[in-house]
């Protein structure tokens, strides 16, 4: 029968399929040791030499976050290709990687070994774990050859913010770094009552406006949430703290000291959550604001909502009426802050499955410095994915494009052309703003949560339990006590003991005082 | 087998090497896709660095696996799991052969498809989806029960999502519109193979439907009862984490009645993103349902050994 | 063929309850699929939308030329899968159900085995990518679902065990057919409920599969519908809720109605060929009938 030649190619196939196996293991495995252990200046020796003649073509690949319209990615990537063929010889490959995937994919991308050269990173995103777990290279020597001029496109507060144990990990992206809080709320309603902001100081003096909305407007609600993680008392205390990644273990930006305190003891936060319980009582939030699946925007856009808290940056009124379809108004509580994440929001990094360290870097610089490039990523190709709109704007197309970008996450976003419907120097007043903030002492800072493992994972158990319903006004504040013992019980103290030793660890690398 | 030397033995695998022949496919497959895998059970072990390797990062004994039994919640979530998924066995088991022994008693053969169908589709919703249709149901504002129904009985409102008492209830149900029909198709199968003469021989002996049932049709499809309740008892320990997590909107106040292992490993991965830690829970979930079924199997096999697994 | 019925109107009655109980939050996510989504968010779902709208599916129609290719990989991966899938699980179940095979406990344990324990997610992902180089293949949407792990032999296998007489095998051995022919002549025509069963089970698996489309696919022209629908709804999901509000993203969809406007769309298929799965399945039994 013709069936035994059959198995015995079988079975060498799986005897050939395990061989390789522990090879491809064994190599990984060795190869891998090589450049952890060895000091990156060391393992650039090799690469430095064909870099300065950047001797054979190669095509470098860039993972980002695909959220829009990517189906015309290849024609942009080809365009973006025919500049940098000609000045690092080397061709691109765009790979937007959906949001919904991004933590499956990218994490499965850095454990094996295929080609990827620069990667979007984000301390939403694992960066401190990618970082603990050597899947991200450091940069600050590349950088330095082939990119000296980056720091010049940002605070150098921020540049540096993306250093974990002395060693920069990634570049951030230019966007509003920093962030100012307050409320925001449709202004055709707020000109029909005649409701102003004169006497709103601060979020308690809202009562009044509030009030008016629930007597006139049935079946509205005066304020809804953006989410069940962004609970009304969060979004009250969040622009006077830093997070230093999680709560509670938190900085008080005022105070400019490098003490980790417990957020949910302070009185700030009691005060906060009193004031969400009133408007819940009071009928203000919406009973189910808790486990609500509506986003604020829908809410308002449908007519549900009057206004929300929320953190703000210069044409946020703007960026906000495109969404809900209304016209709004904000008023600004608390003057902008740059916190431990400021910088670490989004970056760019070079992972270790890159080919050719100083080919990605040399691709990094020209998206912080080459205009022609930086739009046609942020925008897309003239003519085809966005059209001159006079007075120096761009708009769509007629019938839309197929390349919409989300501009934030790659790059100088800044020498991308602007859209209609913001301010043409939209970027000049986003770069004052940026540093008119206060700085977080911690700024730079990032917490590797791994020593601490199991009671992070415990805590974050209660947390789900409590947060949200206090936050919201749901739950009594009185609830607070035994919030808080259940989380000691967790472990919560031992992570606040090693934030802050990290932290002072961090200072002392670092020279702050 | 070889009790009287090797050589018979060798006889056997050569009367047989066609039958060996067919499960080639299969056999490799499995090594493929199930037992080169298994080198990742090391993970559990280990503090991953991927500048090391999976093989070369440092053993850090059983340091993972310790936030399944250090904490507070330890008992709870084990609780709510054995609890939840025993109760779900008994009565998907129950509910499942039931209605398959019906559905085998509808004479009206495009009425049986029909109803076949239809008692399939809720297996093909996804859990999120289920998740929006019991909000639809239960949402404190604008659910069926709070809009329609409770005022006719004339009850007060109730805010669903945060009295943990009903859950229980709740879940059961929802697993078991989703999961009975599948079980259904399964038991059918086995029912239909089932020789027409033993129905016959009992009519003629006068024997009524129930007594029918219970002395044909339950014993002849044992063996496949038995299977279905040993694969299931021996995932005790796993959950349907859409039904626990998105069911009840991952909401706060109901966690003491909703948590399960698998939600808690989510929320604590969703925060550290620890590979080490999803295999440590992945392993101590396999290596209980392991031990039970071995155990089951063991009680099955002695009291029939042509019903047991292995 | 005689045997006593059971009383069929309460059977009837009886299984007119199931249904409805079934069909009805079907027919909620149907009808909330063409509600208008403001409607939805101030009075929740309803059986009678207050403001009908097909808002939900034009924002689907915007997609066509992606979805007619998605719906085109899944077709192809499912009937191919669900073909290799069953021939590889039936030929490795016959031979474990014959209970004279020797190291029959051994081989069924296993099988048994790879229900219980798996290597997890990470080093089955570097064997089909780094071994098998399947990144971004259709084999990566087929392979790893065509067995999964040896449930479905067990339950083939309790079956021959129990419905195929083993005097009929016997018979026809010493009759001088090959282990072949009585497995393709005798045992496949005997075992069409189980196969059919089984058959329909992969069919939904594949249809409905779509994290080895999450893992192994970046390309888009390989996503299935499922990968395509579930990518889709995240994304939308993640823009509404970080609030980033992009100004060329001034397109804000129906979140709440496109969602189920994808549930439909992602089953609907699959409920149309059921009837032809049933049609060949009943078409099985009358022949399993006549030989038996």
């Amino acid at each position: 029968m013709t069936r035994k030649p059959q198995t015995v190619t079988l079975l060498l196939s799986v005897l050939l399929i395990l061989s390789l196996l522990i090879s491809a293991c064994s190599s990984s495995s060795d190869s891998g040791g090589n450049t952890g252990s060895s000091d990156p200046a060391a393992s650039n020796d090799g690469a430095a030499a064909p870099s300065s003649a950047n001797g054979k073509e190669m095509e470098l690949t860039v993972a980002f976050i695909g959220l829009g319209n990517m189906n015309e990615v290849a024609l942009v990537q080809d365009e973006i290709s025919k500049i940098t063929k000609e000045k690092i010889n080397a061709t691109v490959k765009l790979m937007p990687i959906d949001i919904g995937a991004w933590a499956q994919q990218v994490n499965l991308l850095l454990a094996g070994n295929e080609p990827l050269d620069l990667l979007v990173t984000s301390s939403f995103l694992n960066f401190s774990s990618q970082v603990a777990k050597g899947q991200l290279l450091p940069i600050d020597e590349l950088v330095e050859e082939h990119a000296p001029t980056i720091k010049e496109t940002m605070e150098l507060a921020i540049f540096h913010a993306t250093k974990v144990g002395g060693k920069s990990y990634g570049v951030p992206s230019v966007r509003d770094t920093a962030a100012d809080h307050g409320f925001v709320a449709r202004k055709d309603l707020m000109d029909k009552y005649g409701l102003t902001f004169d006497n709103v100081k601060t979020y308690a003096d809202l009562d009044p406006i509030f009030q008016k909305i629930k007597e006139n407007e049935p079946g509205m609600y005066p304020l809804v949430q953006r989410s069940q993680t962004n609970g009304i008392a969060a979004e009250i205390v969040r622009g006077y703290i830093d997070t230093l990644g999680d709560t509670p273990g938190i900085l008080i930006i005022e105070n400019q000291d490098l003490k980790v305190v417990n957020l949910y003891e302070q009185q700030m936060y009691k005060d906060a959550l009193q004031l969400a319980r009133k408007w819940y009582e009071a009928g203000y939030i919406m009973p189910d604001a808790a486990t609500t699946q509506e986003s604020n925007n829908s809410l308002v856009k449908a007519g549900k909502g009057f206004s929300y808290l929320s953190n703000l940056k210069p044409g946020f009124e703007a960026q906000e009426k495109n969404v809900n379809g209304y016209e709004m108004v904000a008023a600004r509580f608390v003057d902008p802050i740059s916190t431990s994440d400021s910088g670490t929001g989004f970056m760019m990094s070079i992972p270790k499955n890159t080919q050719d360290p100083d080919r990605a870097a040399q691709l990094l610089n020209l998206l912080y410095t080459d205009r022609d490039i930086v739009n046609l990523i942020a925008n897309g190709i003239e003519g085809k994915h966005y059209v001159d709109a006079g007075n120096g704007l761009i708009k769509a197309p007629e019938g839309g494009s197929n390349y919409v970008f989300n501009q934030w996450q790659v790059g100088n976003n800044a020498l991308a052309k602007v859209w209609e419907g913001n301010a043409p120097d939209i970027w000049e007043q986003m770069k004052a703003f940026n540093k008119s903030s206060t700085f977080s002492k911690a700024l730079g800072f990032s917490f590797d949560s791994s020593p601490v493992k199991t009671e992070v994972a415990a805590v974050a158990n209660v947390n789900n339990q409590y947060k949200a319903g206090l936050e919201s006004g749901t739950i009594d504040p009185a609830k607070l006590e035994e919030f808080i013992s259940k989380l000691k019980a967790a472990g919560l103290d031992k992570i606040l003991a090693e934030k802050q030793k990290q932290l002072d660890q961090w200072a002392k690398d670092n020279n702050v005082q | 087998m070889a009790q009287t030397g090797w050589t018979p033995f060798f006889k056997k695998l050569r009367r047989y090497r066609a039958l060996f022949l067919m499960m080639v496919p299969g056999i490799v497959y499995l090594v493929i896709n199930n037992y080169l895998p298994m080198f990742g059970v090391v993970i559990a072990f280990k503090d991953i660095n991927y500048a090391k390797g999976i093989l070369g990062s440092d053993w850090v004994g059983f340091k993972n696996f310790e936030y399944l039994f250090k904490t507070a919640d330890a008992y709870i979530i084990t609780r709510n799991t054995i609890l939840y998924n025993g109760s779900f066995i008994i009565l998907n088991t129950v509910t499942a052969i039931a209605i398959a022994i019906l559905l085998n008693e509808v004479r009206n053969k495009l009425s049986a498809r029909f109803y076949q169908s239809v008692i399939l589709l809720p297996f093909l919703i996804s859990m999120v989806i289920v998740g929006y249709l019991v909000l639809s149901m239960l949402s404190a504002e604008s659910g069926y029960l709070n809009l329609n129904l409770l005022p006719l009985l004339g009850i007060e409102p109730i805010s669903w999502y945060f009295e943990p008492k009903y859950w229980p209830y709740i879940l059961t149900i929802v697993q078991l519109w989703k999961s009975a029909g599948y079980l259904c198709v399964i038991f059918l199968a086995a029912i239909i193979g089932i020789d027409h003469e033993y129905y016959e021989a009992a009519t003629i002996d006068g024997a009524t439907k129930w007594q029918q049932i219970r002395a044909i049709t339950v014993p002849l499809i044992a063996p496949t009862i038995t299977i279905m309740t040993l694969l299931a008892i021996g995932r005790i320990f796993y959950s349907d984490f859409g039904l626990f997590y998105q069911v009840p909107l991952n909401s706060g106040p109901l966690q003491p009645v909703t948590d399960v292992i698998d939600t808690y490993v989510y929320r604590g991965l969703m925060t550290l993103g620890d590979i080490g830690m999803s295999s440590a829970a992945g392993l101590y979930q396999s290596l209980v349902g392991f031990i039970l079924v071995l155990l089951s199997n063991f009680i099955v096999s002695r009291r029939n050994k042509e019903n047991a697994l292995f | 063929m005689k045997t006593n019925d059971m009383n069929q109107p309460v059977v009837h009655a009886i299984f007119i309850i199931l249904v409805a109980l079934c069909l009805f939050p079907f027919v909620l996510l149907i009808m909330s699929s063409i509600t208008e989504e403001s409607a939805i968010v101030s009075n929740g779902y309803s059986f009678w939308p207050s403001e009908f709208s097909l808002e939900a599916y034009s924002y689907l129609w915007m997609q066509k030329a992606a979805m007619f290719n998605s719906y085109g990989i899944t077709v192809l991966i499912t009937v191919v899968g669900t073909f290799v899938g069953l021939l590889i699980s039936a030929l490795l179940a016959y031979p474990l159900s014959r209970r004279d095979l020797p190291l029959r406990g051994m081989l069924s344990f296993l099988v048994f085995f790879t229900l219980l324990f798996n290597g997890g997610l990470v080093p089955t992902y570097l064997i089909y990518t780094e071994v098998f180089q399947m990144k971004n293949t259709l084999m990566s949407l087929i392979i790893p679902g065509l067995l999964t792990n040896g449930f479905f032999i067990l339950l083939i296998r309790t079956f021959f065990a129990n419905s195929i007489p083993v005097q009929i095998i016997e018979s026809a051995y010493i009759d001088g057919a090959s282990e072949f022919k009585i497995f393709y002549r005798i045992v496949l025509p005997l075992s069409l409920p189980i196969l059919a069963t089984i058959g329909l089970m992969l069919t939904i698996n594949y249809w409905n599969d779509w994290f080895n489309g999450l893992i192994y696919i970046t390309e888009p022209r390989l996503f299935s519908i499922q990968n395509l629908l579930n990518r889709m709804l995240v994304n939308i999901q993640f823009l509404q809720q970080n609030n980033l509000g992009n100004q060329q993203m001034a397109v804000n969809p129906p979140m709440n109605s496109v969602r189920m406007a994808m549930a439909v769309i992602g089953i609907l298929p699959l409920i149309l060929i059921y009837p032809f799965f049933q049609n060949y399945f009943v078409k099985g039994l009358t022949i399993g009938a006549v030989k038996g």
